[in-house]
């Protein structure tokens, strides 16, 4: 199993011993190659669904709940996703170079065209979204290779609107 | 049967209806169980077995897929009163709340209408005549075009002289608008088309009107709104002022009373402008003047919110006074028993709003099942939420989860106990805005008590980016809770004892058809 934290690609690989029901992280990749690590220890706190963390010999709680192929994480006041990825996989290959609609709504403006040039931050597409207008920008600078929707097109969550490449 | 305290009212009711869903249903419903009066809820599809139904003695089925279906139904909403014998409407926030002619619907079935005569509303709700109703009145206003520009032939050429008599910066406002739907600033001429069609259409697709106008926008200013409580004797007292300046596009982010830029001085003199503009309408119930105050200490007249707001609970914990009880209260008929100068502030309360969305990505509306939720809950903190672990957020309501209020003994400790209440707050499975508020609220702008209605917008996000724990310690927990098995025991947890709001085993506190969100 491999893990990679929020919106970053770098790929972890956590060696964990267990000592009487204790957890220590023992080892860590980093994207293959190994990090240093201070000392963790992880035990489970049998009465609810919390984990004792210790770190530095100081001592956290930290709530954990999967959901999906997530591990949401509540630890030291802030809250972050951890993914899973079976090993070996190629990672995430959701739309690479696609802007997909963040939200199920309707698409209120295509400002672009096929084959334009955009830049970076120029607003590709206005859609409507629980009444409020949402601007779909261009992450970079680049060509638009496709526009899948036009003005007044109702479109689910994960939509692919417009394809955009260098 | 009649509550004891009500015995007496020239307009008694025994139960109340709840015209409304999610935190304030609960919140009313709460409070109308408080009162001894039976408590009714109305519920779409979606909201089947939502907490407002739940904390309801009873609970009315709308059918119908649309929000115009159900919340927004008034026919079906009267007929569910009708048929569950309540005898009063509360209508909360949003929804039917500001529509006056289902407040004359309401009192024309015979039931007890929870909120301002429809008249009032009207007034107010109208931007334009509103204006008028408060130059009239001697309220000030903001300097600005009053020019109606409906979507005819010639309205940009209309919009482009008004706009030009009034200057640049300005806002273009929908008259029909509110919460920041149909409001755009126009900071030169080139944009005044775009910004108008946005404005007119968020307008006509958020409230069926796409008539707007235009006036000054004042920079540097801030949201300072006074609440006011009026009988139907034509008494009436202010209950101090909030601070909402804290605003991302006219939304409300952070909501403070008293508020760091009021003086004892601007209070008084804010707090009578208020009531003048109330009485000018013969309001009656709980209601709110909201103002522009500017950085000289001149304040003008914004708008009228003739319900009660979503962020009424720092008025209630800093004046000790139940807004929703006294709104129950007036409705029956029954005289105001607390003069101006016996109105109190106790310390500092600030309000956080948790909203389901994702900062880091321009604040889009985030969806998911509340897979863990652990509202914070110690001294001084307060929770206002219609959800439940286990909920699902849908794209069919706001994205409003809850309400986090602290209230403290100066604005100091408030600070700190919001920031210890918000990173208590475990909140799982739903992207929420907990981090940022936390971040907000640490800024020196807002510690300082220096932010105005513009801070947010002008302000570049990556202020606001929270620092992370070391991607080491949350890869080695996630690795150990999947070799714990912390995904499959998850759903047994609630076989116990414990209790999931409070995260204590037998808790002495939980009583049956108490749930605390």
């Amino acid at each position: 199993m491999e893990w990679s934290v929020g919106e970053s690609a770098k790929k972890y690989s956590p060696t964990l011993v267990d000592v009487d029901g204790k957890y220590t992280l023992n080892r860590l990749t980093e994207d293959g190659s190994e990090k240093i690590i201070s000392k963790i220890t992880i035990t489970k706190d049998d009465n609810s669904r919390r984990l004792i963390i210790e770190h530095n010999g100081t001592i956290q709680y930290a709530y954990a709940t999967r959901v999906g192929d997530q591990w949401w994480i509540h630890y030291d006041g802030r809250i972050n996703v951890v993914n899973m990825h079976e090993a070996g996989s190629k990672g995430s290959d959701a739309g690479e170079g696609g802007l997909t609609a963040p939200m199920p709504g309707t698409i209120l403006d295509v400002q672009v065209k096929q084959g334009q040039r955009v830049r970076e931050g120029q607003t590709l597409l206005v859609m409507e979204a629980m009444k409020m207008e949402h601007r779909i920008l261009a992450p970079n600078a680049g060509e638009v290779i496709s526009v899948n929707f036009e003005a007044g097109d109702r479109v689910d969550m994960g939509a692919t609107l417009i394809e955009l490449g260098d | 049967m009649i509550p004891d305290w009500m015995v007496g009212a020239t307009h008694p009711f025994d139960s109340v209806l709840v015209a409304n869903r999610g935190e304030i249903a609960v919140r009313v419903l709460r409070a109308a169980s408080e009162a001894g009066l039976r408590g009714v809820a109305v519920y779409s599809d979606p909201d089947e077995g939502a907490l407002h139904v739940e904390v309801a003695d009873e609970a009315v089925h709308l059918p119908g897929e649309t929000l115009g279906e159900t919340y927004l139904n008034s026919e079906a909403i009267i007929q569910a009163a009708k048929d569950s014998g309540a005898q009063a409407i509360h209508p909360g926030y949003g929804f039917l709340s500001e529509r006056a002619d289902f407040a004359r619907m309401v009192s024309a079935a015979g039931l007890v209408w929870i909120g301002p005569p429809a008249e009032s509303i009207e007034t107010m709700g109208d931007k334009i005549s509103a204006r008028r109703r408060m130059i009239d009145s001697g309220v000030p206003v903001i300097p600005g075009e009053e020019l109606a520009i409906s979507e005819d032939a010639d309205h940009l050429g209309t919009l482009a002289a008004a706009a030009a008599r009034v200057g640049y910066p300005l806002l273009i406002k929908a008259s029909a608008g509110g919460g920041g739907k149909g409001m755009r600033a126009v900071h030169e001429p080139r944009m005044l088309r775009t910004e108008y069609e946005a404005a007119a259409r968020e307008a006509s697709a958020a409230f069926g009107d796409g008539t707007v106008y235009v006036e000054r926008l004042l920079t540097g200013a801030r949201h300072v709104e006074i609440q006011v409580l009026c009988d139907s004797y034509g008494n009436a007292i202010h209950l101090n002022e909030r601070d909402c300046s804290l605003q991302r596009r006219h939304q409300k982010v952070l909501e403070e009373a008293p508020s760091p830029a009021v003086t004892p001085l601007i209070r008084a003199a804010m707090g009578e402008t208020a009531v003048q503009a109330a009485q000018s309408v013969d309001y009656e119930g709980v209601g709110t003047v909201e103002f522009l105050l500017s950085s000289r200490g001149e304040f003008f007249f914004l708008e009228m919110n003739t319900r009660l707001q979503v962020e009424h609970p720092i008025t209630e914990l800093t004046t000790g006074i139940d807004l929703v009880q006294k709104q129950f209260e007036v409705a029956a008929g029954m005289k105001l028993t607390i003069q101006q100068d016996e109105v109190g502030l106790f310390g500092h309360a600030i309000e956080a709003r948790i909203y389901a969305e994702d900062a880091s990505k321009g604040f889009l509306p985030a969806i998911g099942k509340l897979a863990m939720w652990r509202p914070p809950s110690t001294p001084g903190v307060r929770f206002d939420s219609g959800f439940r672990e286990g909920d699902e957020v849908t794209v069919d309501f706001d994205p409003m989860l809850a309400k986090l209020i602290v209230h403290a003994p100066s604005r100091k400790a408030a600070l700190r106990r919001l920031d210890t209440a918000l990173s208590d707050f475990v909140a799982l499975g739903v992207t929420t805005n907990v981090g940022f508020l936390r971040q907000v609220a640490a800024e020196p702008a807002f510690t300082n008590g220096e932010v105005t209605t513009d801070y947010l917008d002008s302000t570049s996000l990556s202020t606001f980016s929270e620092p992370k724990p070391e991607n080491a310690i949350l890869v080695a927990i996630a690795a150990a809770a999947s070799r714990f098995g912390l995904d499959r025991t998850a759903g047994s947890a609630s076989v116990t004892d414990f209790d999931d709001h409070t995260g204590h085993t037998g808790d002495p506190f939980r009583t049956l058809k108490r749930s605390f969100p």
